[in-house]
């Protein structure tokens, strides 16, 4: 549920909330960890300093541990109960997209460098996108375009010029379904698209399948870098009662962090471990570009890529079960294609083809 | 593998209960079970993809700043003295 409100919104048309991975110095960010249960950031995030300008931030949402877990549902919670215009999130292994299909509402994950990172808590940086959820397009279009824009602060920014790009809007006409992707709400989403006149492909989409494992490989690879700073000493939670400073870290690691975190660094360094570099992490990183260049060469013949959101399976909250919803949203997270969750599906794009995607979705 | 998860849990500075290890573990062997077709994808000439979007090199100007005092930055600190991080002591 919310995690601190600090206010009632004053003008509802302008009150937006942030999840719990977006840093803010006045009010705490946790990332839905004991770790940083009582930090509080010295700097707003470049998404925080942008929003302040002409919204009012009223608070902010909790999230699954580091947002590795199943569901973003707080933020769908919000939007229900707090009358807030959108909520501005971190996309790091399909949370949001799965919430937002679930829950009826639009999501956002814009092209990778279109939002900027500088201020986010990394979880797995060549695949973090800061999104925006919200009960309409018409809404995630004007937060959108808010928090879009080339930031000197994170080195994965896109120029602004190409960020320009990402308002052109083509008209989607013709949409490729993969085999293999049976999932929830694909025939009633094949229906509405069909119903303005779009012509659906079924396409065989094999290497799509392999983007589960390799993004698997990767997230749990940098996430691992990615909390290995988190030791006790400096910020964040330290175990009581340590003697040495190895039990410091080891204390304060082993109490702080949940189970599924410490499988992620513990996977994640099996997979960085030198038996295995080359056969898990480097292979993920080819697999990687595979995935890309399938996908850009099958929207050089289609607008865009429908695939599920989630499986028609009661969702389970512990890692496996993420790991297996993940075959739905990896090919996105693994290679920063943009995507808007829309009538409980996914539709993919090419790079910058979110305003093309959020005006269909406006269709459906 | 389960000297693995020791192996691991001991880089990691981590010490898992009995239960998180059989959690670990059942998480390893599920994506196990995806290795060998993953294995088999041909990517003997495809170059590693690190970035996902075109890149250059990003510099900035090189000038020194100093955005944060030692006292912003130890406000967050679980144990801090005379504007030290305090830790047990390492050597006797």
């Amino acid at each position: 549920m919310i995690y601190t409100t600090k206010k009632e919104p004053t003008y509802q048309q302008k009150a937006v909330a942030l999840d719990d991975m977006i840093l803010t110095k006045d009010s705490p960010t946790s990332a839905g960890s004991k770790m940083l249960e009582n930090f509080t950031s010295l700097f707003d995030g470049t998404v925080v300093e942008k929003l302040a300008e002409n919204y009012e931030i009223v608070g902010k949402v909790t999230v699954s541990e580091f947002s590795r877990g199943m569901l973003a549902d707080s933020a769908v919670a919000a939007l229900d109960e707090k009358q807030i215009k959108g909520v501005i999130g971190v996309e790091t292994n399909g949370a949001y997209t799965r919430s937002a299909a679930l829950s009826g509402k639009v999501f956002v994950k814009p092209t990778y460098g279109t939002v900027s990172r500088f201020g986010l808590i990394p979880v797995a940086c060549s695949g973090d996108t800061v999104g925006v959820m919200a009960d309409n397009a018409e809404t995630c279009e004007e937060l959108l375009s808010v928090i879009a824009g080339h930031d000197d602060k994170d080195g994965t920014s896109l120029p602004q010029e190409m960020i320009e790009k990402a308002k052109e809007v083509t008209p989607v006409k013709k949409v490729a379904i993969v085999k293999g992707f049976d999932g929830a709400a694909v025939e009633s989403a094949v229906e509405k698209a069909r119903a303005q006149g779009v012509e659906i492909f079924e396409v065989d989409g094999e290497i799509l399948l392999q983007a589960k494992a390799a993004w698997a490989i990767l997230s749990s690879a940098e996430f691992c870098n990615n909390v290995s700073k988190y030791d006790g000493v400096k910020y964040g939670y330290r175990a009581k009662g340590c003697r040495t400073i190895e039990d410091i870290y080891v204390k304060s690691r082993s109490e702080a962090f949940g189970t599924d975190v410490k499988t992620a660094i513990l996977y994640g360094s099996h997979v960085l471990s030198s038996d295995n570099y080359e056969k898990m992490y480097d292979k993920a990183l080819r697999v990687r570009r595979l995935v890309r260049e399938y996908l850009d060469d099958l929207l050089t013949k289609v607008d865009a890529v429908m695939l599920p959101a989630c499986s028609t399976a009661n969702l389970s909250v512990n890692a496996i079960s993420v790991y297996e919803e993940s075959l739905y949203t990896a090919p996105a997270s693994i290679t920063g294609l943009p995507v808007v969750v829309a009538s409980g599906v996914q539709w993919l794009g090419k790079p910058l083809a979110e305003g093309s995607l959020l005006a269909f979705s406006k269709q459906l | 593998m389960q000297d693995l998860l020791d192996t691991l849990e001991k880089v990691n500075q981590l010490a898992l209960t009995q239960d998180e290890k059989a959690s670990v573990q059942a998480y390893f062997e599920r994506v196990a079970q995806d290795l060998p077709s993953f294995a088999e994808v041909d990517t003997q000439n495809v170059t590693p993809m690190v970035y996902v979007m075109p890149l250059s090199n990003v510099l900035r100007e090189d000038e020194s700043s100093q955005p944060f005092t030692r006292d912003d930055l130890q406000k967050g600190a679980p144990e801090a003295e005379d504007g030290y991080w305090e830790v047990p002591r390492l050597i006797e």
